[in-house]
């Protein structure tokens, strides 16, 4: 008990809890600013990433979890879909954790290891639960695909698969121009915030010349 | 009669919205959860908010209800045929399974929907932490839920202000994505920004003082919540043993 009491003061600090809403807002809002903008993805999971990428895995989880929920209100269609968030959440992270969003490429990397995370999830969501159409935008190429007598699974996760390629793309790409712009004064105040500070580039600068 | 369904504990609502859902899936025959469907339906007109729950239900529900039919009928094989073209057939065994987990997911679906429409979140938080939930656990739900409007009505203020600037937010795909980072980076930047000066506003009203809080707002559950929870929950368990037992014999 005392363990877990420590594990959880350790990782939902107070900014870390109150980065939770606002993380949960900028994924409803950004979703809604990309219908806006008529835009013919999602972007519904650019705070997740953001939380998991400087607070950590769990935080990560709870936002992806919380976000469904909350849009799940509107859309009960949203609840089973919080196993891709809180997958997504969690992935970010160990992503994070490993130093994947202080370079550009590694970022990249990263985007493409959320894309199969996500993929692979929303897809066995939409198969199993869902039976292939959920009514989105994919739903009738899914439909096209199966009439072309391809097997359920196969159609299901092509479609995702394109549809998550350019949504994880873009937000991790978000995810790193936001984490440039955050002060040290602030990063310094979160779990992962000292893989991001100056003075964390520069420790590592030296290490490797050293070497 | 209103008073009456929206007035009941959180929790029993949501017990009886559990109740409906489930059970559509349990007991084997459609017409079953057909009518737990169309008990929703009823029970949202008693409760004074039928026309905004259909429409909620014909928005998100029905959408959902139609593709995922047509593509298990089409898709779903069997052997009595009815209909066939190229890779496409229609069978008996397909129709009775479509029916059989769409209605089932309508019935579900529905009594969520109706339970989020008749019990305002503030009543839901507060009910979870009569069961014992964090009060730091509940200030994140229901701040998340404060902040989406008042997030929305700031970036149409920065779109506003960056289309002065010159940026263009219509047109080409490409036009359009070039838009997007110009709006979302300010307001995630600034609403990240604001969590510091929260900290310390919550800090300083001893927000993670170790102490039991007072509340302003109470849900009390009274005696005919208790009276509907035991019914339900002895309801259910009646149904999964009449199953069980359907499915042993």
């Amino acid at each position: 008990m005392s363990t877990q009491q420590g594990f959880f003061k350790r990782d939902f600090s107070l900014i870390a809890l109150l980065l939770i809403p606002v993380a949960i807002a900028i994924n409803i809002v950004g979703f809604q600013l990309c219908q806006l903008l008529r835009l013919p993805i999602f972007l519904d999971s650019i705070g997740t990433i953001l939380v998991g990428a400087i607070a950590g895995p769990w935080v990560g989880a709870v936002t992806g979890l919380l976000t469904n929920c909350i849009n799940g209100i509107f859309n009960p269609v949203y609840f089973p879909y919080a196993l891709t968030s809180i997958m997504v959440g969690i992935v970010a992270g160990l992503l994070a954790k490993r130093g994947m969003f202080t370079k550009l490429w590694t970022v990249i990397i990263a985007g493409l290891i959320l894309t199969f995370v996500a993929t692979i999830c929303s897809g066995l969501i939409t198969a199993i639960v869902f039976g292939g159409a959920t009514g989105s935008t994919g739903s009738i190429i899914t439909a096209t695909l199966l009439a072309a007598g391809n097997n359920i699974f196969t159609s299901v996760f092509s479609v995702q698969f394109f549809q998550e390629i350019a949504d994880k793309l873009i937000s991790v790409l978000v995810v790193y121009i936001v984490i440039k712009g955050l002060p040290t004064r602030y990063l310094s105040k979160v779990k992962y915030g000292h893989l991001y500070t100056t003075r964390a580039k520069r420790s590592r600068v030296r290490e490797t010349s050293g070497s | 009669m209103q008073k009456s369904i929206t007035g009941l504990y959180p929790g029993t609502k949501f017990i009886g919205a559990l109740f409906l859902g489930i059970t559509a899936f349990i007991v084997p025959t459609y017409w079953y959860s057909i009518g737990a469907f169309l008990a929703c339906i009823v029970l949202a007109f008693l409760a004074g908010i039928g026309p905004k729950f259909l429409r909620t239900v014909r928005n998100t529900l029905l959408v959902l209800a139609i593709f995922m039919f047509g593509i298990r009928t089409l898709f779903g094989g069997g052997e009595t045929v009815l209909w066939k073209w190229g890779n496409l057939s229609v069978t008996v065994e397909s129709l009775n399974n479509a029916t059989t987990i769409v209605t089932a997911i309508l019935a579900l679906g529905a009594a969520l929907l109706l339970f989020f429409l008749i019990t305002p979140v503030k009543d839901i938080t507060a009910a979870l932490e009569n069961a014992g939930m964090a009060p730091s656990a509940t200030y994140v739900v229901l701040s998340a839920i404060q902040m989406i409007p008042e997030m929305r009505k700031q970036s149409a203020t920065i779109m506003d202000a960056q289309k002065t600037r010159g940026v263009e937010t219509e047109g080409k795909l490409l036009t359009r994505m070039k838009a997007f980072v110009p709006t979302l980076g300010p307001l995630v930047l600034s609403s990240i920004a604001s969590t510091e000066e929260r900290v310390i506003t919550l800090e300083s009203r001893a927000f993670t003082a170790p102490v039991t809080k007072t509340r302003l707002y109470v849900v009390t559950k009274e005696r005919r919540d208790v009276v509907i929870q035991v019914v339900l929950i002895a309801l259910f368990v009646l149904i999964v043993i009449g199953r069980i037992a359907l499915w042993l014999l």
